[in-house]
């Protein structure tokens, strides 16, 4: 990956995290990891942005919010599913309103690991995201 | 007047945690303010079903990336107390100062946030570039950034060393110098108090009326802090807790400002007064199973947390609960939000420093 | 319980300056008992460092009175007992309708809840020592 053809654009979601992955994937932003300089902007809407990122596990409540923000994104897309709650449900996951990973509900791209994933981890997961997203639209165009 | 129901959130840009308020407006002026919850509602405190007490501490740890620290050490002093261990004294001066850096790291996580949310990202990079400081002191210390896991029923499971103390100390002093600049900006920026200045107003008796605690009530005037109560060593140490009394978001931001720079003088009294050496004992662990309850309370940097463990002789805990300080200061927000102006409530609602998923567990 | 002695004494609290700092509730075992299964309520307050509790022992058949019109940051803890223990509070002052939480186990903490929890568990417990066998 010499090159992007594109500035990509996040969405992040809190889907049930505990807060720790949330604050990492922030923490990138800010001048020590500065995840801003592969063109990276954080937005909040979700009709702006093309990777998916997401903490925390699928629970009954938020379950249609997560398929309702990624319906909104435009294709081609990539979901990043930051930490393990994101992964597999994580400690989290034998807690009687916990009902797994993300890939439950959405087609994930990339698993980043970690309790709570670190922000080199985090990096690593969206730069990865990003090659997804040019081969996707690679294949579509 | 046309009432008008705008929903706030579960996604929205200034807030990183999905919470949702209906608020009914007029025109511009909130009427009401209808929270939901749930989004990260894990149930885990009826993991104790699943999960042996030993190994409950690190799921307690994880109801929030940032006190987790606290966390961890309010379920252990709560098992202590049931189980009657006695905690090695290193371990307890050390406990405190990981608490006190934790509280630094918690503030100024919040003065970022809190400088975004009215628009100065300027101001948000400079707060979370110092908190890296004091995650590169968590993570030489505990081994990680956010989640530390060095409590464990009966002492904490490392020592920092007295040089390694000292020079954590050093090190906070320049992060002190580095934040006055930062403090400067607001206290003084026209901008900030033009958002922030005469907005929210929560009166002293408004903030005893609906049980407001921590920075929240001390910013209006009321004098209570669980520190006060001298558990944990902070009698063996000076200590009166910052109190503002305008009530307004300014004062919330003046409040936690002025708690950084206590901590930092906290930690140094904590350095010098603890009982120094290599190789003290630090953790006496606890024999067969706890039975007996017992509630806790403890000051986190939000505000005071209760616990409540109740335990019957067996590898699993019957009960444990945690009253968040976002949970006691919920009331609080609605009561503000309400008569304020639609672009405001994201202020004010930041402004408590709320913390979502320490609320729903 | 005794309705209005109980709303004398969180009355009195509320006089007497304390402050609500926690409504919590407790399933008690036996879980394995015929329902109605009992619960224990503890109202917790605080008065700059001291701490004193009220303790009543219901059933999901018992009517729980709100303490709203003394504490009006009852409502959170009121409405959350109702939806995680089935508990039958009535008065709340904002009433949520049971859509504070909104859990995939309908009432977590009842009886039959708890005791499906604890049967799970004893369930891999078994499994994972019969392995090591």
């Amino acid at each position: 990956m010499s090159f992007f053809s594109k500035s990509p654009w996040i969405l992040h979601y809190d889907a049930s995290s505990c807060n720790g992955c949330d604050i990492e994937v922030l923490a990138c932003l800010t001048p020590l990891y500065d995840l801003e300089r592969f063109g990276v902007v954080n937005t909040g809407n979700p009709k702006h942005a093309d990777i998916l990122l997401i903490t925390g596990s699928v629970n009954e409540r938020n379950i249609d919010i997560i398929r309702n923000l990624y319906r909104q994104m435009p294709d081609p897309k990539v979901v990043v599913a930051v930490g393990a709650c994101a992964c597999s449900g994580g400690i989290f996951a034998r807690a009687y309103n916990i009902q797994g990973g993300i890939d439950k509900v959405l087609p994930v791209d990339v698993y980043v690991p970690g309790c709570a994933a670190r922000p080199e981890s985090i990096i690593d997961g969206v730069v990865q995201g990003i090659g997804a997203l040019e081969q996707k639209r690679r294949k579509s165009a | 007047m046309k009432r008008t129901i705008v929903p706030f959130g579960p996604q929205h840009p200034v807030l990183a945690e999905p919470l949702v308020l209906d608020l009914v407006l007029e025109d511009e002026k909130v009427i009401d303010a209808i929270p939901t919850i749930g989004y990260i509602h894990r149930g885990l405190e009826a993991m104790v079903d699943r999960v042996e007490y030993t190994e409950m501490g690190f799921v307690v740890e994880r109801i929030c990336g940032i006190c987790s620290f606290m966390h961890g050490m309010g379920y252990c002093l709560a098992l202590e107390s049931i189980m009657s261990v006695e905690v090695p004294d290193r371990a307890r001066w050390l406990r405190i100062i990981w608490a006190e850096i934790s509280r630094i790291q918690s503030h100024l996580l919040w003065l970022g946030l809190g400088a975004d949310a009215f628009g100065f990202e300027n101001l948000f990079m400079h707060c979370w570039r110092m908190r890296e400081e004091i995650l590169d002191i968590f993570e030489k210390t505990t081994g990680g950034r956010i989640i530390h896991s060095v409590n464990r029923i009966g002492g904490v499971k490392r020592d920092i060393s007295d040089s390694e103390l000292i020079a954590i100390v050093a090190r906070l002093d320049g992060l002190g110098k580095a934040f006055e600049a930062t403090a400067r900006v607001f206290a003084n920026d026209p901008s900030i108090r033009h958002r922030m200045s005469g907005v929210g107003v929560l009166s002293m008796a408004d903030a005893r009326a609906v049980d407001a605690v921590g920075p929240m009530a001390r910013a209006s005037g009321v004098r209570m802090d669980t520190r006060l109560a001298g558990q944990n060593l902070y009698d063996q140490i000076e200590f009166e807790p910052v109190l503002e009394t305008a009530g307004d978001c300014l004062a919330r931001v003046v409040v936690r400002m002025r708690e950084v720079r206590q901590s930092i003088d906290l930690i140094h009294q904590m350095v010098d007064k603890m009982p120094k050496g290599e190789g003290l004992p630090l953790e006496n662990k606890p024999r067969g199973n706890p039975s007996g309850e017992t509630f806790t309370r403890l000051e986190q940097p939000r505000g005071e947390v209760v616990y409540y463990v109740k335990a019957n002789g067996t590898k699993y805990l019957e009960r444990f609960r945690a009253r968040t300080p976002t949970f006691a200061n919920i009331p609080a927000m609605i009561k503000l939000v309400k008569g304020c102006d639609l672009a405001d409530v994201p202020n004010i609602i930041l402004t408590i420093d709320p913390c979502i998923s320490c609320t729903e567990r | 319980m005794d309705r209005q002695g109980f709303l004398a004494r969180v009355g009195e609290y509320h006089t007497n300056g304390w402050r609500l700092a926690i409504i919590n509730a407790t399933t008690v075992p036996p879980v394995d008992a015929a329902e109605p299964g009992i619960f224990e309520i503890s109202w917790g307050f605080a008065k700059d460092l001291e701490f004193e509790t009220i303790r009543e022992q219901v059933t999901t058949a018992d009517e729980v009175p709100s303490v709203s019109d003394f504490f009006g940051a009852a409502f959170l803890y009121e409405n959350e007992m109702r939806e995680l223990f089935g508990l039958n509070v009535t008065g709340i002052g904002l009433d949520l309708g049971g859509q504070l939480y909104k859990t995939s186990v309908k009432i977590p903490f009842s009886h039959a809840a708890v005791k499906a929890r604890l049967a799970a568990t004893a369930a891999a417990t078994a499994a994972a020592s019969g392995k090591k066998a």
